[in-house]
């Protein structure tokens, strides 16, 4: 849930990168770092690896001020994905403010996929946050590959779900910053409401945005 | 699993919530140790001041003294957090050394967020560890609480499992003792049946061959009378070898004697068939089924069937009142009635006083039956209708008698009491209802 400092003014909101092992989640934030400006952008954090698989989680930090002098911090987490770090997850996706599910495009995957998502759902639940409600977009990563699951199959599943699907190669770059925005827009206009952004801060919708998403 | 927030803001109500990745203040990721001999590498280097400042320009760490008399240059570097400028290092040396101060600030910049970075690393480090841990625990915890519930609920059934089985073995042991006496009694009855009709056939035929015995007899006595007459007639030395032998073969005596005999045993047929009857009737083999039954009349043949069984010199005295007929299972009632005259019979050897009676009141039947004897110790009473209860030699009594009596009797929705003492003897007392 977000962290409000009504006194130092400061705004600190986290959005998990969440999906199965090896989809693609560290290499979309390495990325967003390569592609986004130095500016008000942090470095990107990779707490200890092993045989360069995530067993802790990544963060790439951002910060911005709004007019009103109100900071505002993103903190962008991946989590591991591997199945046997659950209680890792689970610590990771607490107080979450918005969710980027990265799926496999890979046509074996499709199983890893499902699975990882029910444990999205289901960790959500545990820690006290509704898949319904909550900013949530999803990839499906690695569009570059070859033998992959076609994009009308794709939507025929996700489309009635009305969760925005991206279709990304995190590698290649293709659509990671587009499934950021995504999720950055909707985060913004799921607090919007409550802490007053736009009014009391001066901190429009597209400002937002475009100060997490300005390429270097 | 982990308690989950309550709350949207997060605030956990009931338990810890372990956050990873919470702001951290500059002060909190690094410590004068490490901050002050880089500081004080600078002004050995040749700067006169170093000092960190926080974005309130609130001084945090500082080395060296202020230059005031010489001109100064003085270089200030912001220092990220995140992303965030949450400090400044601002370092002072005199106006010639500008070089060398720009080259050492900058050196500190790069130095202390590379610090603060690593710094920052290993603390969520070891804040995801104890989180998992924790959670782990909590898990752990749940988990353990969940299986000592289940492990309690099972020890639980297990005990009154234990009991239960107990009970029914109990009940299960009782129904078998009765349902052995009950069979041992039906087989008795099946016996006493069939004994009593392989009797009845040679009685059959002993009686009647006595009658016709007694009618070839009287014939012959006729007989005899007339050729005594015929004898007297003739001269008196032609009468005496005939007169001597009739008083050798003692025919007066057997004249006098042979109508005793056959009225014996005419008598004793009689009995037979009275005890074969009773014998009979008491089995009520042929009716186990439920009939309109005269009480008196079954207690009468109880009686009879167990007249080899009453000790010599004792009284029994009888005072039935006229009764309705109780629609039940006679053998059952038999039965009954046995086990206690059997209790009573066996009650004294000498001077016993058997009373039977019954009386009529209302709707309800009242039988008792009373003895003379020592009476039932007060502390053994309330035990006398306990299954295997028994005063007597192992072997001598099953103890079951009175169990079966209470259980038969309560089957008829009657009920039976024991009144015992030491002067009056033991009188059992049985109420029927005539409408059940």
């Amino acid at each position: 849930m977000i962290e409000f400092d009504e006194q130092k003014k400061r705004l600190v909101l986290k959005l998990v990168y969440y999906g199965p092992a090896l989809s693609g989640k560290t290499t979309n934030l390495l990325c967003l770092h390569d592609l986004l400006t130095k500016e008000g952008r942090g470095d990107l954090m990779m707490l200890d690896t092993k045989d360069d698989r995530t067993i802790y989680f990544d963060l790439l930090p951002f910060f911005l001020k709004t007019p009103s002098g109100l900071k505002i911090k993103v903190k962008v987490y991946t989590v591991p994905g591997q199945v046997r770090h659950d209680a890792t997850r689970k610590a990771v996706l607490q107080r979450a403010d918005g969710v980027a599910f990265i799926a496999d495009s890979q046509a074996t995957e499709a199983r890893n996929n499902s699975t990882s998502f029910d444990n999205l759902e289901t960790n959500l639940s545990l820690v006290g946050l509704n898949i319904e409600r909550i900013p949530l977009v999803v990839q499906y990563n690695k569009r570059d590959l070859d033998d992959i699951i076609d994009e009308a199959n794709i939507r025929r599943v996700w489309d009635p779900t009305g969760i925005p699907v991206y279709l990304t190669s995190a590698l290649k770059g293709w659509g990671v910053l587009e499934s950021f925005a995504d999720l950055a827009r909707q985060t913004y206009h799921s607090i919007d409401k409550r802490y007053d952004l736009a009014g009391r801060h001066g901190l429009s919708s597209s400002e937002f945005v475009s100060r997490l998403t300005t390429r270097s | 699993m982990a308690k989950t927030p309550t709350h949207s803001n997060g605030k956990r109500e009931d338990n810890l919530f372990f956050v990873v990745g919470d702001e951290k203040k500059l002060t909190e990721l690094m410590t004068c140790q490490e901050v002050a001999p880089l500081l004080q590498g600078i002004i050995q280097a040749g700067a006169c001041y170093a000092v960190i400042v926080d974005d309130n320009s609130i001084r945090l760490w500082d080395h060296g003294r202020p230059e005031t008399n010489r001109a100064t240059c003085q270089v200030s570097k912001g220092l990220f957090l995140e992303g965030e400028e949450v400090a400044a290092i601002m370092v002072q040396g005199v106006q010639d050394n500008t070089p060398l101060i720009q080259g050492l600030a900058s050196l500190a910049q790069t130095t202390l967020q590379g610090l603060a970075q690593n710094n920052l690393k290993l603390m969520l480090t070891t804040e995801l560890h104890t989180s998992v841990v924790n959670l782990s625990q909590e898990e752990l915890l749940a988990v353990n609480a969940k299986l000592t519930a289940s492990e309690a609920r099972y020890r639980e059934l297990a005990a009154s499992l234990k009991k239960t089985v107990e009970q029914r073995s109990a009940a299960l042991k009782k129904a078998h003792s009765r349902l052995l006496q009950q069979e041992k009694m039906m087989a008795v009855g099946q016996l006493a049946a069939g004994v009593a009709h392989e009797i009845n056939n040679p009685l059959g035929f002993i009686a009647s061959n006595l009658r016709t015995l007694a009618k070839y007899i009287d014939r012959y006595r006729q007989l005899i009378s007339a050729l005594q007459q015929a004898t007297a007639t003739l001269p008196a030395e032609g009468q005496e070898p005939l007169q001597a032998l009739s008083k050798k073969l003692k025919i007066a005596f057997i004249d006098e004697d042979l109508q005793e005999l056959l009225g014996q045993s005419e008598e004793g047929c009689h009995r037979i068939k009275k005890i074969v009857a009773d014998l009979k009737g008491f089995s009520h083999i042929d009716d186990g089924e439920t009939t309109a039954t005269d009480i008196n009349i079954e207690l009468e043949r109880t009686l009879n069937v167990l007249t080899a069984q009453i000790p010599e010199g004792c009284r029994v005295s009888k005072d039935f009142a006229p009764l309705p007929s109780l629609l039940c299972q006679p053998a059952l009632l038999c039965q009954v009635f046995v086990n206690i005259i059997t209790n009573a019979l066996q009650a004294r050897k000498q001077g016993l006083h058997l009373k039977l009676s019954t009386q009529k009141s209302h709707n309800t039947i009242t039988i008792e039956i009373s003895d003379n004897g020592p009476g039932i110790p007060p502390h053994l009473v309330n035990r006398v209708f306990e299954p295997f209860f028994t005063t007597r030699e192992v072997g001598e009594g099953t103890g079951m008698g009175m169990a079966v009596a209470y259980d038969i009797i309560t089957a008829m929705a009657g009920t039976i009491k024991i009144d015992s003492s030491e002067d009056r003897g033991t009188t059992v007392t049985i109420r029927l209802p005539l409408k059940v």
